[in-house]
């Protein structure tokens, strides 16, 4: 998944959500460690949209 | 470093945990990520009396922003149902129609304010990453502050980390959640919106929140707290936000919010040896309402107390931390339970059903609200008789 960095409000949606545990809410912004498994789940609990499929992935 | 207890995070339930924890003697040291207590919010800050009670404290207009008195409820068809008409004794916590909307920057730092009175060291901007486990048990933890790490040693650590509930995981007390149990929600504190300054307003239907509702909570003269909470969908929160707000012509955003919630309800156990797992870490959150502040403060209250307790008899081991489990799920479980039953059940119902009930309710006031008017109601609609005996 592309994690867009403006997008996101440090809230920890995707970190509860994410399978691999890749995701670390730190205090002012979300890093992603390598290993996504392109499940999608961040990117349907995101309150403003910072994760998104990568181009050419077909929902 | 070493203290009886490390708490990690400092908003409702660490806090309490920390002052609980404090007034019984331990030597407690309660570790936020952020900046700031109480920042940023993540919450629609209504809450119910008991809280008070709970914490043996006294309201206070420094961090009230309103008293609440009633509700109004809003089906897809724009019917409003003025709940004082219909029968709701248990609505917001058995106490009716009272409740408050807190100024949560202000509330948290308060209770933070009350654990350092009471003896609480409080250490900002420091992350924790791990947890330091010796022979299978909880000991402490690893945090960074600064780009400084350093290991903090701890007989009870209690996690009131928030929805991402990273010490619960390390433990091995709960999995990553399903996306469909988290609530996406995005707020504003929206300035210009005439409303009743004591009245709640929820709006239901699959256009303005899927999977969730909307809420107006009165935050004072000026502002009022616009937000919702969605699941699954394709549209973000704060794009669903965004088109509900867009009818409200002259009014302005004076801030955001957003948060996940988790809606899963409690998760199974809350204890380890030398751990304990407080508030949305916990999933303490009713599971229709979204709602968990009440359920954090008893829960935070009850883990301070029961960490102190384990210190003083030296035996941190969950044989004795096992109690704060029995205790909160005596007081909160079955309603959970329930309340969880009560979502599984509303996420079926579609926007007529909605409509339905609405007119059912309208029609029949409390006072004239009979067994037969259900049946009766309840043979037209057969799709809710079927969820209704799902529930039973």
């Amino acid at each position: 998944m592309e994690y867009q960095r403006y997008n996101c409000g440090n809230c920890g949606a995707c970190v509860a959500v994410c399978p691999q545990q890749i995701l670390k809410l730190n205090e002012n912004q979300v890093t992603k460690d390598p290993g996504c498994d392109e499940c999608g789940n961040c990117t349907i609990v995101c309150p403003l949209g910072a994760f998104t499929w990568k181009v050419g992935h077909e929902v | 470093m070493k203290y009886d207890v490390v708490v990690v995070g400092g908003r409702i339930g660490g806090s309490i945990a920390s002052l609980y924890a404090s007034k019984d003697d331990a030597d407690v040291l309660m570790i936020e990520k952020r900046q700031e207590i109480g920042t940023p919010v993540q919450c629609a800050e209504g809450t119910t009396q008991s809280i008070f009670k709970i914490l043996d404290m006294k309201p206070d207009k420094r961090y009230i922003n309103a008293e609440i008195d009633g509700a109004t409820i809003h089906a897809p068809d724009g019917r409003a149902i003025d709940l004082a008409e219909v029968s709701c004794e248990n609505f917001l916590d058995g106490t009716g129609y009272k409740g408050y909307i807190l100024d949560r920057k202000v509330f948290d730092k308060h209770l933070a304010i009350q654990a350092a009175k009471a003896g609480a060291e409080i250490m900002m901007k420091t992350t924790v990453k791990d947890l330091i486990r010796k022979d299978g048990r909880v000991c402490g933890v690893v945090a960074e502050h600064l780009g400084e790490t350093m290991e903090i040693k701890a007989d009870v650590v209690i996690a009131a980390d928030g929805v991402e509930s990273n010490m619960a995981r390390q433990a091995g007390l709960t999995n990553p959640n399903k996306p469909g149990n988290i609530g996406s929600c995005a707020q504003y504190e929206l300035f210009g919106l005439d409303i009743d300054p004591h009245q709640l307003n929820f709006y239901f239907g699959r256009e303005i929140a899927p999977g969730g509702y909307l809420w107006m909570f009165p935050k004072g003269e000026d502002t009022v707290n616009v937000g919702l909470g969605v699941r699954s969908t394709k549209k973000t929160a704060y794009q669903y936000l965004n088109q509900f707000i867009s009818r409200f012509k002259g009014t302005t955003p004076v801030e955001l919010n957003i948060g996940g919630v988790p809606l899963s309800g409690p998760i199974d156990k809350t204890y380890t040896d030398g751990l304990l797992v407080v508030g949305d870490a916990a999933g303490h959150v009713d599971p229709v309402t979204g709602g968990g502040i009440h359920i954090a403060a008893f829960c935070g209250k009850t883990a301070g107390q029961v960490a102190a307790e384990a210190v003083k008899k030296e035996n941190t081991s969950e044989s004795v931390l096992k109690r704060y489990d029995e205790i909160w799920r005596e007081k909160f479980g079955k309603n959970l339970e329930i309340s969880l039953k009560y979502r599984n059940a509303a996420d079926k119902l579609t926007d007529k059903d909605m409509n339905a009930l609405a007119e059912f309710l309208e029609k029949n006031k409390i006072e004239n609200l009979s067994k037969i008017s259900a049946i009766k109601f309840l043979g037209k609609h057969p799709h809710l008789l079927m969820l209704i005996r799902d529930l039973l």
